[in-house]
């Protein structure tokens, strides 16, 4: 569904990507790990256009898409649950996910979206016409992948969705994401929380200054001692 | 008595114009919200509201009130040009840099008005009579302008609250990236958002010219420059609204002081509308830097 060849990026003069070299399957889960700073989310970031690649080449569901800005990508059904949420705070609950269903192809669907978040979120709907800036940590989280539901995406990047989270609301967040994979869903994932991923994933990356170090399935991941004891500290 | 009077009169005429003011500063406000831009030219296309309006009163007897419809539509192609010839290039710039492209091309503009308009004052006088009001005669033409005002403001009020196109800027606003997550096209909304903003600039310099009857020229902008940024940066600078609400207090602390102004002797109170604004902005600025009325 994704293919992403030799690609390159950075911010400014300074290169942070390598040429990375990585597939994402059809309605699986893939998670990418690697320590502070190796890149992940700007490996997303690069990914979704947020950050222009200096080389390279991003292709999906068969398409040329390297340059295409962020919202034509999202008009393609792929969007990105950004590090941080980003969601907007002074906006209702409501509103965020009515901003989510912004394209034309999403908003025909919004009634649907939403019944399918609200079924996943209950406590989104009983927030309604709260701003968005006075929930709580979880659900915020759960509002910003909520919100990148409401755009009827096919593939969703994902920063570090447990970040900052309490254990249980950590478990949480992990059984939605497969959850969203038996909807039909495409899921690539970028976490620290490397346990609990690799428990949902099927395929695993590991990314170390700015390089794929490994590439696999959850099992070889798994099964390689060398992989786990270089990069995932276990 | 005359002084009480006198006082009440200027207030009443202070939240007239200042509603006026408050549109005039409403343009300014929304750029520099959304775009992070200040609009140092921003006197600039005031004037040029205020020639469409004279120009189509003097060759075509066409009253402002009609003329706003034109104003607006002038003032957004011309945001619109600005903006796809200069400004996207300079938002994500140093701020030094837009600010530098608005100020020249406030010049710009100027420059080129004098070459159609000359340099001299003009002036037209639409006469509609008036109604006796608080001590005062107050024209038509002022209070449709103050109606005029609360109209539009309103009216770009609901559009922000209501409409998903004014959500969209709401939530660029409020978080770029996350806005681009949802499949907005945050350059659109600039681009929008700009091209409304000299939008409602230009219109209100349409309703500046029934408060100015012979002072219609092509140099007028810079006091309006310096009017709205004393009245974006008490309230808030970043919110329109915030500045439609401060240009009424603005209006009432401009003509209320002439009237306290009035007593002392030797002064001449309308001779220090400069000295005024200029005092009320280091006031603020002093007080509470974010603005008096915080802002969104
Ligand atoms: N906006 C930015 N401007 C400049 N440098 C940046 C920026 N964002 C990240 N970097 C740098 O790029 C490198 C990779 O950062 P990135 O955020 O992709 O790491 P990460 O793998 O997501 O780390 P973390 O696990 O801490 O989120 C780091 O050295 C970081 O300092
Ligand atoms: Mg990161």
């Amino acid at each position: 569904m994704l293919n992403v060849t030799d690609l390159q990026s950075g911010y400014g003069e300074m290169q942070v990507l390598w040429g990375i070299d990585l597939e994402v399957k059809e309605k699986s889960i893939t998670v990418i790990l690697g320590p502070n700073g190796a890149g992940k989310s700007t490996t997303l970031k690069t990914i979704f256009g947020t950050l222009k690649p200096w080389n390279g080449r991003i292709e999906y569901i068969g398409q040329d898409i390297t340059f295409l800005p962020p919202h034509k990508k999202v008009e393609l059904g792929m969007t990105l649950v950004p590090e941080g949420r980003h969601l907007f705070p002074n906006m209702t609950v409501k509103d965020n996910l009515y901003m989510g269903a912004y394209l034309k192809r999403a908003e025909e669907r919004f009634e649907d979206s939403l019944e399918l978040v609200y079924s996943l979120f209950p406590r989104l709907k009983e927030r309604e016409s709260q701003k968005a800036g006075t929930l709580s940590g979880g659900e915020q989280q759960m509002l910003a992948i909520a919100r990148a539901l409401m755009t009827s995406p096919n593939l969703i990047l994902m920063d570090e969705p447990s970040q900052g989270l309490a254990p249980k609301l950590v478990k949480e967040v992990f059984e939605t994401i497969l959850k969203l994979k038996d909807e039909g869903l495409t899921i690539l994932l970028v976490e620290q929380n490397v346990f609990a991923s690799l428990e949902i994933s099927d395929y695993a990356y590991i990314l170390h200054e700015g390089k794929i170090a490994f590439g696999g399935t959850v099992d070889e991941v798994k099964e390689s001692e060398e992989v786990k004891r270089a990069y995932l500290g276990v | 008595m005359a002084f009480v009077e006198q006082l009440i009169s200027n207030l009443l005429y202070g939240a007239i114009l200042g509603s006026v003011y408050g549109l005039a500063t409403m343009g300014l406000s929304l750029i520099f919200g959304v775009l992070r831009i200040v609009n140092v030219g921003h006197g600039a296309f005031i004037m040029v509201g205020a020639f469409i309006a004279y120009w189509m009163f003097i060759l075509y007897g066409i009253p402002p009130l009609i003329s706003l419809f034109l104003a607006i539509a002038v003032g957004m192609a011309i945001g619109l040009a600005i903006y796809m010839l200069v400004v996207k290039r300079l938002v994500d710039a140093p701020e030094l840099a837009s600010l530098l492209a608005m100020f020249a091309i406030g010049i710009f503009i100027e420059e080129f008005a004098k070459q159609i308009w000359g340099a001299d004052y003009v002036g037209y006088s639409w006469e509609i009579g008036g109604v006796s009001m608080l001590f005062t005669e107050v024209p038509f033409t002022k209070l449709l302008a103050f109606a005029s005002s609360i109209v539009i403001a309103a009216v770009v009020y609901v559009w922000f609250r209501k409409t998903k196109i004014g959500k969209a800027v709401r939530a660029v606003v409020e978080d770029r990236e996350g806005a681009t997550t949802c499949g907005i096209d945050v350059n659109r909304i600039y681009a929008l958002s700009f091209s409304l903003g000299i939008g409602l600039t230009v219109l209100s310099g349409v309703l500046v010219t029934l408060f100015t009857p012979v002072g219609i020229n092509v140099y007028m902008g810079g006091e309006y420059t310096l009017k709205a940024f004393v009245i974006a940066v008490l309230g808030g600078l970043a919110s329109p609204w915030g500045a439609f609400y401060a240009g009424f207090i603005f209006g009432l602390i401009e003509n209320g002081s002439y009237t306290l102004l009035g007593l002392i002797p030797g002064v001449e109170p309308f001779g220090l509308t400069r000295f005024l604004s200029s005092v009320v902005l280091m006031l603020v600025l002093l007080v509470k830097p974010t603005g008096l009325l915080g802002g969104e």
